[in-house]
């Protein structure tokens, strides 16, 4: 596979514009160029040879059970109702681990380790070539079982769903506000296309319980970077993307002629300014997103089967099967990063199955399973497979023990998420948590070391992505996990 | 006898790559071991500590070893005790400690190994980095000597520096900017609105130095500077409407905007800078019962967090030091700060200083009700509450045996002096205030002609009812006249009972009525009136409460429920509620008998003293002798006129910025704002009407600049600058003539961002609630932004295009100025040039009046034929109808394209 991630270079885009310059203007200008190459700003240029261009990330609000869906243990089964320390597993509770959890504002309900098995809600398969197992509430993802890498040995400290923001800035909600792996990766690499922005955000975004839209955001980044929110309505699919009504298309196609005219006659006045240039591009952008963007939410121009495929004809999988049949249409159109919450309720999240974790469970990896399973294959059947790399991932996990008579409550300790296609080991676990399914003992991995493998496999190193004066932590840049790498 | 460790794996391991090292190359001391000694080690063996006596910054510290003697045997690796601690097995033993940074992986100490053993060599002129406490930010402020300058035109004392600048490098500054140019800079950043095409016209008619002061003075004057300068400091102070959940305020209060007017106000009147401060910190010390001055406390209430204390106190140690002082002291909160000279337990003691105070909401005269108005201000509440270090920073290890004592970073010198403050009764006891007490009266009173209006309509009621028939009121039940002639009792009762206790109050806190001297007969006497009068109210209560009970019990016995079991059920529980009801009854009336002096107060009593402390540092930070204060404020207010600032991390002026390029000026600029009694405007002033400012913004021909100096660092011309998000948004109303100008109030629905016609800094501003248009513009997060950022993104675009503000004020000035020029003979280049005076505050160039005139004629020609056109997939129902005369509809056409010119939201 060969990836071209140049973005145009300046003097590219100058000749672009077109803008007419008499000698001295124009040297003065290539100087700039030639100071500004060796500038700190990101080149655009990955820094080493990339496995994929794009990222589909998709985030299940509320804390998805590990123990229900990729990590089954059949000890919660035989020992279900004891108390962890009637099992032979008992130790779990006094493992050094437990430390890891910092709580922001105690919660008295919510977030407690619960101490006696609750057995497993659903059954488990074997699937695929490899063998992977994988829950009964996961069939259309299940048959993607030799596409995916499990990765078992997630931790996180926030034990409540501060977690959710923690997922994607790699710092605990007490901390603030930083730069998310969806902004790093724009800031890091730049635009593949002209016609969209790079970052797009689909779905209801966190409750502002929880980080709201900081989890899109790219904070000390700047505003370029943040993830642009895109609702799957043609009529209504982003802020200001339409006029008001009894506006003509010729009409305002006339206005940005005239308005290019104007700002090109000022920037050959002010050939030492370089924004005006970026405005000018802003604009030509903004231009043709008015119909690329209506265009590419615009999921009639796909054909009955694979609207079907994706669930678009059933209630309960319409919402998120759009979703992701558009994220298949954003990054074929070289979109680099789609960001998908799945699971908002205003608050913690759908997810969260405090109790009643079966019923609760059952619709909410029936509303995801068809659709994420439809991507899988349709991106595999197109050959995009290869350059896109799909993770899977949620806050946290659920606990072994039984919270209630019927749910689990929130577990930071250990817990799965996972990665397909973007060059990544398909059809593998890797790490693993205790026989209970509790603490995360082999391979552990904190969040920052997805973030560092997303950032790898698009050919950044997390480390080589600093701002002057923004200090960032060791974990912050977490570590690549080049076991799961094909 | 000497005992040696056997040799560890890693060692052996790193000697062998030592080696490999040694036979290839030398190693680089400067470029290879120094920055990894300094990345892994120097934070504890440098300038700042020097843990176990030793210090690995430089090669002669290095060579001299720490308390036990030599760490490198140069020549042996592995007889060097820095190699041995870098590659012990015993964690207790590696250096660096668990905890404080990652381990040296193998090659890395291969590197140190091969340098020992190549006789770690290094520079013989290399220094030993400078004692932190020398940093400049950190010596008291001096004036400096202005340069003396030949030229007069830069002899303006912030132009001799500059002046002094340039020549020492060879730049040559570029003109002053033109007259037409320079007056919309100068009304934007003063009052962030634009100058009108009037007094463009006169400006340009008499371009004097006189009448640039003469503008400068009038602008000043102008209470919108008040607004444009709030908002900038609102970005440092981190103004922040409530955000939360519902009614549920999360962070800072409500009725915060109390605090934006204040700083719009204070700014108008030219408050002095270190008043501001004082206030900010501690204006209920300073000025315990001044309702003008409390507000500004606001400065403390926008920390509030909920449910938290510790991430309350943390904010507001932090920003308190990042926005007056320009220091990271949060750096120091769970270990020593790794680049300044601020120990870990510094940043408890400062926050000590903060440890007694909280909030709470004083009534307003005339708003008594305060979800509705008030003013959210500090107090000390607890003047005994402790303040502990966190062990590593983690609250759940707090170091009991050593409560913090308030104080200041040492490496600042001077220290805080406090005295605590005495506060009288109106405000330890702010419910005897007049209006206060009179609010409760009312409510009373209220409650109890209420109560007889209720009694009252029953009355006729049920004399209603007697005379008809049975049927009429059978589905309602009718009131109880017992009941509600018990509960007006109860109500007059209420009302005697606050009275007594407000007397009470009142004579305990020596309010007393004039001419009585309150002695202790008097009090007791008073306190047993109202202990009675309360006694009395509560047992009428109570006899409410088991009337209620008994009808209650007897519904339910009556009750037509089928059900037996359920309907036995609902008698117990009436049965008991009644039983419970009796019970208090009883309870009330044996208070009744046994009433002494113990009674409810009217109001919460408040300490009667405040610590003081936050006084103490407010005067410390506001001395003349503390470094940081006035440069820090001097930066700020440079960077807001320039585009850029003089030390480029605003909030940082440690040691990790080294001594800026300017930093005479700054000094200069400093001591100037100080002896002039902080005072703003002075600034303010004295700035724009240097030759500096006031220079072109193009480059020109100045090839020669650009070679020496690219980036403008020594202001050989202007910065060109984007306008922040306000002021876009308050400009697109401005130039339409819509902009609604009056002052303050309370905060607006951000919502309403499209169709308010306020300033934006009156539009609601938190977490979660801004305005999209201001977000996508780069506006101010509410949780922290000491600097704009300046992005260029289509969404803005956008904006400007298709938002139906845009659109609007397009359509409405189009219209104006058509009136305009209606009776000119050349009608539409006198539209155009109106238009560019209106909303570029320029004429058009020749080019440009011919672009816009193809333009009217092609587009008028357009839209003449509608029916061939395609309306755009559009939104909501125009707010503001386009025009049906084809020309028309051009004209607004092309306003809307000089709103979205770039020079509209740009100045040059």
């Amino acid at each position: 596979m060969s990836l071209s991630v140049n973005q145009p270079s300046r003097r590219a885009f100058l000749r672009h514009t077109g803008l007419g310059l008499g000698g001295v203007a124009l040297s003065s200008m290539l100087y700039r160029d030639l100071l500004a190459d060796n500038g700190t700003a990101p080149s655009g240029l990955t820094h080493f040879a990339p496995r994929a261009k794009s990222v589909i990330w998709l985030f299940m609000i509320g804390g998805a059970s590990h123990l229900e869906s990729f990590d089954p243990k059949p000890a919660l089964n035989q020992y279900a109702g004891k108390a962890f320390v009637e099992t032979p597993y008992g130790n779990v509770l006094d493992s050094p681990f437990l430390e890891n959890e910092r709580v922001v504002a105690f919660d008295p309900n919510n977030g407690f380790v619960r101490k006696t098995c609750y057995p497993l809600q659903v059954g488990f398969k074997k699937r695929g070539e490899s063998g992977l197992e994988i829950s009964d509430w996961w069939p259309h993802v299940g048959d993607c079982a030799d596409d995916l890498c499990l990765i078992r040995s997630m931790w996180t400290e926030d034990s409540n769903h501060g977690a959710q923001l923690q997922f994607h800035t790699g710092r605990h909600r007490i901390d603030g506000f930083f730069p998310t792996i969806g902004a790093w990766a724009t800031y890091g690499l730049g635009s593949l296309n002209d016609n969209l922005p790079e970052f797009v955000v689909m779905g209801t975004p966190l409750a502002d319980c929880c980080g709201g839209q900081e989890a899109h955001r790219a904070n000390y980044l700047g505003p370029q970077y943040d993830g642009i929110p895109l609702q799957v309505d043609p009529e209504n699919s982003m802020p200001y993307l339409a006029p008001e009504q009894e506006v003509f298309a010729e009409e305002q196609q006339q206005q940005f002629g005239l308005l290019e005219q104007l700002n090109q006659f000022t920037a050959e006045q002010h050939p030492d300014d370089q924004a005006i240039r970026a405005r000018i591009r802003a604009y030509e952008l903004a231009f043709r997103m008015q119909t690329t963007v209506p265009e590419v939410v615009d999921l009639q121009q796909e054909t009955e089967t694979t609207r079907r495929a994706y669930g678009l004809d059933q209630e309960e999988t319409k919402t998120f099967g759009q979703q992701m049949l558009t994220a298949r249409r954003l990054v074929e159109r070289g979109v680099r990063f789609v960001q998908v919450y799945h699971g908002n309720n205003g608050g913690a999240g759908n997810w969260d199955a405090h109790g009643n974790l079966k019923s609760n469970h059952t619709k909410m990896c029936r509303q995801v399973d068809q659709p994420i399973g439809a991507l899988l294959k349709d991106l595999k059947q197109r050959g995009l497979l290869d350059e896109t790399l799909v993770v899977w991932a949620t806050e946290f996990g659920r606990t072994p023990g039984t919270q209630g008579s019927n749910g689990r409550d929130h577990h930071p300790y250990g817990f799965t998420v996972w990665m397909a296609g973007g060059g990544i080991k398909g059809g593998i676990a890797h790490g693993a948590t205790d026989e209970l399914g509790f603490h995360a003992v082999e391979n552990r991995h904190y969040v920052t070391d997805v973030h560092a493998t997303v950032l790898h496999q698009l050919g950044l190193d997390a480390r080589r992505l600093v701002i002057p004066g923004r200090q960032r932590l060791e974990r912050d840049f977490g570590h690549p996990i080049h076991e799961i790498m094909a | 006898m000497e005992t040696r460790a056997p040799i560890s794996f890693a060692l052996a391991l790193a000697i062998v790559l030592a080696g490999l090292v040694n036979a290839g190359r030398a190693v680089d001391y400067e470029h290879e071991i120094k920055p990894l000694l300094a990345a892994k080690c120097t934070s504890c063996h440098g300038a700042l500590a020097q843990e176990s006596g030793l210090r690995l910054d430089a090669g002669s510290l290095i060579r001299a070893g720490g308390d036990t003697g030599p760490v490198v045997v140069p020549g042996t690796a592995e007889a060097s005790l820095l190699v041995q601690r870098l590659t012990a097995e015993d964690p207790a033993e590696r250096m660096p400690p668990e905890g404080e940074g990652e381990p040296l992986d193998t090659e890395q100490i291969a590197l140190v190994a091969a340098w020992i053993n190549q006789g770690a060599p290094y520079p013989a002129d290399e220094l030993a980095p400078a004692d932190p406490t020398k940093h400049w930010a950190y010596q008291t402020l001096v004036r400096p000597a202005a340069p003396t300058i030949n030229d007069p035109q830069w002899s303006h004392p912030i132009d001799a520096f500059i002046a002094q600048e340039h020549q020492d490098l060879g730049l040559e500054p570029v003109e002053v900017a033109d007259g037409t140019t320079l007056l919309r800079r100068l009304y934007l950043d003063l009052i962030g609105l634009p100058p009108t095409p009037e007094q463009q016209l006169a400006f340009e008619a008499e371009n004097t130095p006189e009448a640039w002061t003469d503008e400068v003075n009038s602008l000043l004057d102008n209470p919108h500077y008040g607004e444009r300068w709030g908002r900038h400091w609102m970005d440092v102070w981190r103004y922040s409407d409530w955000s939360g959940y519902k009614k549920d305020v999360r962070n800072s209060q409500k009725h915060i905007w109390r605090w934006r007017d204040w700083i719009i106000n204070s700014l108008n009147a030219d408050k002095g800078y270190d008043r501001m401060i004082l206030e900010m910190l501690a204006g209920d010390e300073l000025a315990p019962n001044d309702p003008e001055v409390l507000p500004a406390t606001g400065f403390l209430a926008r920390n509030y967090r909920n449910n938290n204390r510790d991430m309350w106190l943390d904010a507001t140690v932090e920003h308190s030091a990042k926005a007056f002082l320009g220091l990271t002291i949060n750096c120091a909160r769970c270990h020593d700060h790794k680049y300044d000279p601020i120990p870990q337990p510094e940043y408890y003691q400062f926050r000590a200083i903060f440890e007694p105070h909280k909030l709470r909401m004083d009534q307003l005269p005339e708003q008594p009700d305060t979800e509705q108005d008030g003013i959210p201000r500090a107090y000390d509440a607890d003047l005994q509450a402790e303040t502990y270090l966190y062990v590593g920073g983690n609250e759940k290890h707090p170091d009991k045996d050593h409560p913090m004592t308030p104080a200041i970073p040492a490496v600042l010198g001077g220290q805080l002096e406090i005295s605590p403050v005495a506060l009288n009764v109106d405000t330890y006891f702010p419910a005897l205030l007049p209006h206060a007490a009179e609010a409760q009266l009312a409510e009373a009173r209220n409650a109890l002609a209420a109560a007889k209006q209720e009694l009252a309509a029953a009355k006729t009621e049920s004399a209603t009812d007697e005379s008809n028939t049975e049927e009429a009121s059978s589905d309602k039940k009718p009131a109880d006249l017992r009941t509600l002639e018990l509960n007006q009792t109860a109500a007059l009762l209420a009302l005697r009972s606050l009275e007594a206790r407000q007397a009470a109050d009142r004579a305990k806190h020596g309010l007393g009525e004039a001419g009585g001297s309150e002695g202790e007969t008097d009090l007791q006497h008073v306190a047993q009136a109202a202990a009675a009068a309360e006694a009395q109210f509560k047992a009428q209560a109570a006899v409410v409460s088991v009337r209620k009970q008994e009808l209650a019990l007897l519904a339910a016995e009556q009750s037509d429920e089928k059900d037996t079991q359920k309907k036995q059920q609902a008698i117990a529980e009436a049965k008991q509620l009644l039983d419970e009801a009796w019970q208090k009854l009883t309870e009330a009336q044996n208070n009744l008998a046994n009433a002494k002096d113990k009674y409810t107060p009217v109001g919460t009593e408040y300490p009667h003293t405040s610590s003081g402390r936050r006084l103490a540092l407010a005067r410390w930070i506001t001395a003349r002798e503390n470094p940081l204060t006035a440069r820090v404020a001097v930066n700020h207010i440079w960077l807001r006129h320039f585009g850029a600032p003089l030390v480029d991390n605003v909030f940082d002026f440690g040691l990790r910025s080294p001594r800026p390029r300017h930093a005479d000026l700054l000094d200069w600029l400093a001591v100037e704002l100080m002896e002039n009694n902080w005072s703003m405007k002075h600034l303010h002033r004295l700035i724009v009407t240097s030759r500096v400012w006031q220079l072109a913004s193009a480059t020109g021909d100045h090839i020669v600049n650009l070679e020496i100096d690219p980036d403008n660092h020594y202001l050989w011309r202007t910065n060109v600058r984007r306008l922040e998000a306000e002021i876009v948004r308050d400009n697109v109303m401005a130039v339409a003539g819509q902009l609604d100008l009056s002052l303050g109030g309370a905060d607006i629905d951000y919502l309403q961002g499209e169709t308010s016609p306020r300033r934006s800094i009156y539009l609601r501003h938190a977490y979660e609630k801004q305005m999209t248009m201001l977000v996508q513009f780069d506006a101010a997060s509410p949780n922290e932004c000491y600097r704009r950022s300046e992005s260029i993104i289509p969404q803005q675009a956008l904006a400007l295009i298709n938002s139906s503000l845009s659109l609007g004020q397009s359509r409405l000035l189009a219209r104006q100025l058509r009136e305009k020029v209606a009776d000119t003979e050349q009608e539409l280049p006198s539209f155009v040039e109106a238009a560019f005076r209106q909303i570029l505050a320029r004429p058009p160039a020749e080019q440009e009046l011919s672009l816009c005139l193809e333009f009217l004629a092609k587009q008028s020609a357009t839209l003449a034929e509608t029916d061939s056109l395609t309306i755009f997939r559009g939104g909501s129902e125009a707010a503001v109808k386009p025009a049906t005369d084809p020309l028309q509809r051009a004209q607004e056409n092309l306003v809307h394209v000089l709103m979205n010119h770039n020079d509209f939201v740009t100045v040059r």
